[in-house]
């Protein structure tokens, strides 16, 4: 007779029936991991032979829908599936035809007519017409679509109209024939074509996006070198050749596939297996891979169209005073700052990146100079330092140059306190006033134009938005407002760097680097150049045989 | 039985009401724009103006959330701000990979834990459960995101075994199941001799013994069914845990879960889809809870869930 558990009756009957929730249970299993297994599945067969290009990134991408992307890894995907009417040079910022033949600037800058090649078909192979590029700014300054690209296209007449309702379309933006469009402005933008080659203005086809709706992020059709075929969110993006491409020869690769949610240092394993064709450098692994010949000549740099600065609040005490505010840029030595991340960076000697048109060779900045930095705070009154919080966004990078600044700064008597804060309520922060009086940012150019940084970060104009240290100089904006609707770059030029020395003698920031992008790509990937100011464009580049991944 | 899963259900509902309160509150009186993050840094005020009345954030709290609640009533959890989606389709989209590691790390989880405090306890004070007590301390000190690149290393880039990451194919579940489950067996297992250890010394178990019965027996059939209630409770709240997402884990294997897409949301304060996935937390949360609790009271007859049987 077999023993019992007088205690547990339940428990004699779950042994008696076993077997049956050990089923139970398989069953479950089964259930929920065989449509996890097809969800996991494996991504499109390309044919034996076809050269596809392994990409990897750790940010899903947001969205596919040039009216809504303003980010690195959506416009990347986008610049592969749509056609602006100009675009930048692949390695360059100098603007080249994309889906316009050409264009004609009239001499007040007001008016810009671009012609349209014949024959740019969409994948769904209808041709691109001027209508479809008209469609697609009316669609970014259309409220309902929550644009992030809107405030580019205020500036042509009507536009302010369409938004508020009070008319059907864009008056300023005419369509003669199908291959002209022509932009009337309402004051004189000689920037205006760099604002036609952003992703927002790319051509999209207005019946695609009224089939879809806000889901035509999922459906893109564009007329891009690439086509897209699958897209699982936090998983891959599958790019396929658009045979139909208006450009003979390109794209040479037969499709890309682009592994999302893979962290840095999964992307230099996967790197080092071969599994993809070219990767960030992990801080860990920078020294091995930059003391290695074989690596370091597979390696890829370019000076970004960025700037990193520590902001001063120039309405909050101590940082009212101009002399404090040099003192700590001479207080801060920007050569460490840029070891400290690798060497990844250019010391700053003002607002505008070297990579910039306008870019002031000849501005001193403030070199590293402790000692001058203790005179000018005594003479402000702060013989004995003071103290101070430095807001940055929660990241490790930010925490480490924060902690270096820290100890530059408390050479010289500043104690700095570090408050590391998300992103978004950092945001929201520095923009109120009275509220932050040091922190970290930094600003990448949406076009190569000193306005872009200076007008945009320290204009009086800007207060409460993108002019977070709060700075403001009469003779500045003036100058600033004078640059403005001069077309002729030297002219242009030389009063944005007399504007740019007004701010650096303000010293409205601590000038910190101008970040440097390094990439690794496999011996057997060819033709990818890196861009100063876009994600790289993959229409040129191609594989050689190699072997397959490890 | 019928009446208390209704009633448990019914509070269930209170607090997922609770929940999306606090939460909405919580998201709304933060300090930061939602609007900054749906036109981004560089948006100046005219636009910001235009897309807060877009999204009715111009508009008093009590509204919005009515608003929000009315249309979560009817299953729409809205659409991403930032991804334009629909809530709903992104989490259920992200569901399945994160249920499929769920399972096999709690299932792995209490096999070895299970066993690892049985053997610790059957062999208390001897080398055995001296060997295992070290072994869980380490496996618990180890940070997940730490063990999970050591084992990519060696399962994956030397050993070649398994993939670099990815949700492709049973292999790749292999790495980020055990990086979960290890850590989780070492407490189950410590928790389980605790408790093991005590039932071990009843009096019913002295009176097994002292009947004939093996010791493995008195173990497995005796004290077992006794000492593995307190793993029940534990492994039950884990597991929904699991089930509302792992951002370490996920974020070293790429696996694409809801643990990274509620991380991201929370990132860029993307308001409905943070509270798509904390609603959808709470939800599992509360039904593991209440599975547990049936489960328990199916184990242990002495608990009475107002039926009045036995």
């Amino acid at each position: 007779m077999a023993p019992t558990c007088a205690i547990f009756p339940r428990w004699r009957r779950l042994r008696r029936f076993r077997p049956f929730p050990i089923r139970v249970a398989a069953a479950l299993l089964a259930a929920l991991i065989l449509p996890a297994c097809h969800a996991g599945s494996a991504p499109p067969i390309f044919p034996p032979g076809a050269q596809v290009l392994q990409l990897a990134s750790l940010d899903d991408v947001p969205t596919l829908d040039p009216a809504a992307g303003y980010d690195v890894d959506s416009w990347m995907f986008e610049q592969m599936l749509f056609d602006t009417l100009i675009r930048y040079s692949d390695a360059g910022v100098d603007l080249v035809p994309d889906l316009a033949t050409a264009w004609t600037a009239a001499p007040d800058s007001a008016v810009f007519t671009f012609h349209l090649r014949r024959d740019a078909r969409f994948t769904n192979g209808r041709l691109v017409t001027s209508a479809d590029f008209k469609f697609a700014i009316e669609r970014v300054l259309d409220p309902k679509t929550r644009s992030k690209g809107m405030e580019y296209y205020r500036g042509i007449a009507g536009a302010a109209d369409f938004a508020a309702g009070r008319a059907k379309s864009v008056a300023g933006i005419e369509t003669p024939d199908p291959w002209t469009i022509v932009f009337r402005l309402n004051a004189p933008d000689p920037i205006f074509p760099h604002k036609l080659a952003m992703p927002f203005a790319a051509a999209v086809p207005r019946e695609v996006v009224a089939r879809y709706g806000e889901d035509f992020s999922r459906h893109v059709v564009g007329s891009g070198p690439f086509m897209l075929r699958q897209w699982i969110g936090g998983q891959r993006i599958v790019l396929v050749r658009n045979p139909g491409y208006f450009v003979k020869g390109a794209p040479r690769l037969d499709g890309v596939i682009e592994a999302i949610g893979v962290s840095e240092d999964l992307q230099w394993f996967r790197f080092e297996a071969g599994a993809i064709d070219l990767s960030a450098i992990p801080p860990a692994v920078f020294p091995y891979v930059v003391k290695t010949p074989r690596l370091n000549a597979l390696t890829m740099r370019i000076v970004t169209m960025t700037t990193r600065y520590l902001g001063m609040n120039c309405r909050m005490p101590p940082f009212t005073d101009v002399r404090v505010r040099r003192a700590l840029n001479y207080a801060v030595n920007k050569r460490k700052l840029v070891a400290v991340i690798n060497g990844r960076g250019i010391p700053a000697n003002g607002v505008l990146p070297p990579s910039l048109p306008g870019y002031d060779p000849t501005l001193p900045g403030y070199p590293y100079d402790p000692a001058r930095a203790r005179t000018l705070l005594a003479q402000a009154g702060y013989a004995h330092g003071f103290a101070a919080t430095l807001w940055m966004p929660a990241d490790q990078t930010m925490m480490i140059l924060g902690q270096s600044v820290q100890q530059d700064l408390a050479l010289v008597g500043v104690n700095l306190r570090l408050k590391p804060v998300a992103f978004a309520p950092f945001l929201e922060a520095i923009r109120q006033p009275q509220t932050v009086p040091l922190f970290f940012s930094g600003w990448e150019a949406d076009f190569p134009d000193p306005a872009n940084f200076l007008e945009v970060l320290l204009s009086r104009a800007q207060w409460g938005a993108n002019n977070d240290s709060w700075f403001y100089d009469p003779r500045f904006d003036t100058l600033l407002a004078e640059a403005a609707p001069i077309a002729n770059p030297a002219r242009r030029y030389a009063i944005y760097r007399e504007a740019q020395r007004i701010a650096v003698a303000n010293a409205p920031w601590v000038f910190l680097y101008f970040p440097v992008t390094w990439e690794i790509r496999q011996p057997w990937m060819h033709g990818l150049v890196l861009n100063p100011m876009r994600p790289a464009r993959l229409d040129r580049v191609w594989l050689s045989a190699h072997p397959p991944a490890k | 039985m019928l009446a208390y899963v209704i009633r448990r259900v019914f509070f269930g509902l209170v607090v997922l009401a609770g929940a999306s309160v606090i939460t909405f509150t919580i998201a709304y009186v933060a300090p930061a724009d939602p609007a900054v993050a749906v036109a981004g840094a560089k948006a100046d005020p005219q636009t910001l103006a235009t897309i807060r009345r877009q999204l009715g954030l111009d508009q008093p709290l009590y509204i919005q959330y009515a608003r929000y609640a009315d249309r979560a009533l009817h299953g729409d959890l809205g659409r991403s701000y930032i991804r334009r989606e629909a809530v709903t389709d992104l989490i259920l989209s992200r569901f399945p990979a994160t249920a499929m590691l769920a399972i096999s790390a709690i299932v792995l989880s209490l096999i070895l834990g299970v066993a690892a405090g049985t053997l610790a306890a059957a062999y208390r004070g001897r080398a055995l459960d001296n060997w295992l007590l070290v072994a869980a301390l380490a496996l618990l000190s180890m940070p997940v995101f730490w063990l999970g690149t050591l084992l990519l290393i060696a399962g994956g880039l030397y050993l070649r075994w398994f993939p670099l990451g990815g949700f492709d194919g049973s292999l790749s579940l292999v790495l980020p199941t055990l990086t979960l489950a290890l850590g989780a067996a070492a407490y189950y297992s410590r928790i389980l001799h605790a408790s093991l250890a005590d039932a071990l010394d009843q009096d019913y178990v002295r009176t097994a013994l002292g009947k004939g019965r093996s010791r493995r027996a008195a173990i497995l059939r005796h004290a077992m069914p006794n000492a593995i209630l307190p793993l029940v409770t534990i492994a039950g709240l884990d597991f929904a845990g699991l089930l509302s997402g792992v951002v370490l884990t996920e974020t070293v294997f790429n696996w694409p879960g809801l643990g990274r897409l509620a991380f991201e949301a929370v990132f860029n304060l993307d308001l409905p889809l943070i509270m798509g996935t904390v609603l959808f937390s709470a939800a599992l949360v509360v039904a593991a809870n209440l599975i547990v609790d049936l489960l328990y009271a199916w184990l242990d007859p002495r608990i009475d869930l107002g039926g009045g049987q036995e």
